[in-house]
């Protein structure tokens, strides 16, 4: 489709850390080849994201919502250079992350690009001590110049998160999930990064620890001027910690607005129906709309917007036609519906 | 006040490790009237789930039930044989579990998994077992039972399964239906259908449920009342609307404000300082002292009791007298 193309160019501000150009990726989930000839079987491609444009300014949190299998990790993943992506580019500090020409300079960059995962279970080496799991950074990208000066950044670091610098001694499997979490950060703050990615840095974590977790990163914000991109399925714990948000749905952004704007006014049938799913902690007997069904097979997605078969507004064009990113106020949506005023 | 449908009283689980025994649930106390959805929450290694266990007598040796007792409707079952507890899960206890792709047979078709439960615990014959499986399904909303019966478990989505498996719970209309996190491995639109569903379902069959969840959230849609349990104890119970906008513990306090909400100012999460106690550790006196902001003389000595105040149960020195030696401590 042509259509691919016409996305709006991100806003040019002075202030774009970060610039995502129609970012796609597709995997390949066939079977082997010999199978595929053996048994007569189309090649399966899954398309994990497809045409997702967005820019985070400086010292922004942008955080990217959506259930499972909405393509939100694989886009943080193509952020931070873990998998190439199919189309598009992802544009840091005006350096490429996939032009050949800029080699040199992103060698530079990637210091300055940091991820937090998920599990804080699975991704510190259990045998490894906390103090070389903060150190490796350092010391892959020859921070400091001596060993006394590594260790003293390591103790300044475990600081910083709220642990005591005596715990680097320990091993992960001492440590609690909340804690190894501010391990997770401190390894991720070790080289100085200006630009973090986290990819559900809370969801293994107790509502209590999330807090301690989360208010620790606002913190740390704060204090070093840290941008985020933060990928989360939780509204609540996006609502707390973004200045902006993107909805995404198998694959694509349904809707990027600025985070008060979408709380108060969502504006894609997705988003409110997200929204009002969301058990009501307040107790103040709010009608929910029956949400129906799930989310489709990426796999085999349907025509038209991918929402269609769930979206109580959903007409003829909406069946057979891809809606294009408009501008509604202050958020950019894709939906006909929205386009045409019908909601 | 009718009689209740299950009765702990003065619950205590051990596991005997070669360290010393670890006491995983301490004394705990609680009714469940019929159906009525009591919420069981609570963070990892707060005890939720051993409760669960417990009831069902399916606690894992050498974990054993080293005091109190279990009523259903009035008779102890927590001393029951093998034998006669098998008779009474999934027939007067139904249960469900925190990921249904482990609680269903892979090997085995759906139609098979209910048909099997139907006719375990009733005389139905293989045809009219089949046909209730089928009205089962219906009722679950699984959508074209007729084909998707004889489909295998792993052709049906994460919420899908779930339906399934409040199904296989619900088929021998049992009296009482305990959920472990029933909706945490699932979407958040999926968790809004399968949380309503639930409650429409136990509604409908007078079930009881025990509703254990870490999510505040599903207990506030879901809940009639509301257990809150800190390091194997309860620390209070009472009318959800209460225990949500009203709490009194502490604890339930600094639980209450360190969740994200979607309403109200979006500032600083209000937070807890460290963590959950170990087992190998567990403080003395009250069990939350170490990380109370309000704890004072009696605290660290004495354990608290459920005692009523207001319309929930709370077990806080806060809010009782507390004993007089303790101001010679």
């Amino acid at each position: 489709m042509t259509a691919v193309l016409d996305a709006p160019a991100p806003a040019e501000t002075k202030n774009a850390l970060v610039e995502v150009r129609n970012l796609g990726r597709i995997f390949d989930v066939s079977k082997p080849w010999l199978n595929r000839v053996t048994e007569r079987l189309p090649r399966r491609l899954l398309t994990a994201a497809a045409e997702v444009t967005f820019s985070i300014d400086k010292r922004e949190t942008f955080a990217l919502v959506g259930e499972s299998g909405s393509g939100k990790s694989t886009v943080a993943k193509m952020v931070v250079g873990l998998i190439a992506p199919t189309t598009g580019e992802v544009i840091i500090d005006g350096v490429s992350m996939s032009n050949p020409k800029h080699d040199a300079d992103r060698r530079r960059l990637r210091r300055r690009i940091q991820m937090v995962f998920q599990d804080p279970y699975a991704s510190l080496n259990p045998r490894w001590r906390a103090l070389d799991i903060v150190a490796e950074p350092i010391r892959a990208f020859g921070i400091a110049q001596s060993d006394a000066e590594t260790a003293k950044q390591v103790g300044d670091l475990l600081k910083l998160v709220g642990l005591d610098p005596a715990d680097g001694a320990k091993y992960p499997h001492e440590f609690s999930g909340g804690q190894r979490q501010r391990i997770a950060i401190a390894r991720a703050l070790a080289c100085n990064p200006e630009f973090i990615v986290c990819d559900e840095p809370t969801s293994a974590l107790d509502v209590s620890v999330q807090a301690q977790i989360l208010n620790l990163m606002r913190d740390l914000q704060d204090r070093l001027g840290l941008t985020y991109l933060f990928i989360s399925h939780n509204l609540a714990v996006v609502r707390h910690m973004a200045n902006r948000i993107g909805v995404m749905y198998l694959g694509r952004l349904v809707e990027v607005a600025p985070a008060r704007e979408m709380f108060r006014a969502p504006k894609h049938p997705y988003t409110r129906m997200l929204l009002d799913a969301v058990p009501d902690l307040d107790l103040t007997g709010r009608k929910r709309k029956p949400v129906e069904g799930e989310v489709p097979n990426p796999i085999d997605p349907p025509p038209g917007c991918p929402f269609h078969p769930r979206c109580p507004f959903a007409n003829a064009r909406c069946r057979v036609e891809l809606p294009l990113p408009i501008k509604a106020g202050a958020a950019t949506v894709r939906c006909h519906a929205v386009e045409e005023g019908r909601i | 006040m009718t009689a209740p449908v299950l009765s702990v009283r003065n619950l205590k689980v051990e596991f005997p490790t070669r360290r010393g025994i670890l006491t995983a649930i301490d004394d705990i106390s609680f009714d469940i009237g019929p159906g009525e959805v009591l919420g069981v929450v609570g963070e990892s290694g707060a005890g939720k789930s051993i409760t669960g266990t417990a009831v069902i007598g399916l606690i894992e040796p050498p974990g054993r039930i080293a005091g109190g007792e279990v009523l259903l409707r009035g008779s102890r079952i927590d001393n029951l044989p093998q034998e006669q507890m098998r008779k009474i899960r999934g027939k007067r206890i139904g249960m469900v579990f925190q990921d249904p792709l482990t609680s269903l047979n892979p090997l085995y078709r759906i139609g098979e998994h209910l048909i099997e439960t139907i006719r375990t615990h009733s005389t139905l014959s293989e045809s009219a077992a089949r046909k209730k499986a089928l009205s089962l399904l219906e009722e679950v909303g699984i959508p074209a039972p007729d084909t998707r019966i004889d489909n295998y478990p792993h052709q049906f989505s994460g919420g899908m399964r779930q339906r399934v498996v409040l199904a296989l719970a619900l088929a021998a209309e049992p009296e009482l239906v305990i959920a472990d996190e029933p909706t945490t491995a699932l979407d958040v639109s999926v968790q809004a259908q399968i949380i309503a569903l639930l409650k429409r379902l136990c509604a409908q069959h007078g079930a009881a449920v025990m509703l254990i969840t870490h999510d505040m959230g599903v207990i506030a849609e879901t809940a009639d009342r509301v257990a809150v349990m800190y390091a194997g104890r309860i620390a209070e119970i009472g009318p959800v609307r209460d225990v949500i906008k009203s709490p009194l513990h502490p604890y339930t306090k600094g639980l209450m404000g360190s969740i994200p909400s979607l309403t109200g100012e979006s500032d600083r999460l209000v937070q807890i300082p460290g963590s959950m106690p170990r087992l190998t550790a567990i403080p003395s006196g009250c069990r939350f002292h170490p990380r109370c902001p309000r704890a004072f003389v009696p605290c660290p000595t004495f354990r608290p009791e459920l005692q009523p105040e207001a319309k929930s149960e709370v077990a806080c020195w806060l809010y009782h007298p507390f004993p007089v030696q303790a101001e010679a401590v």
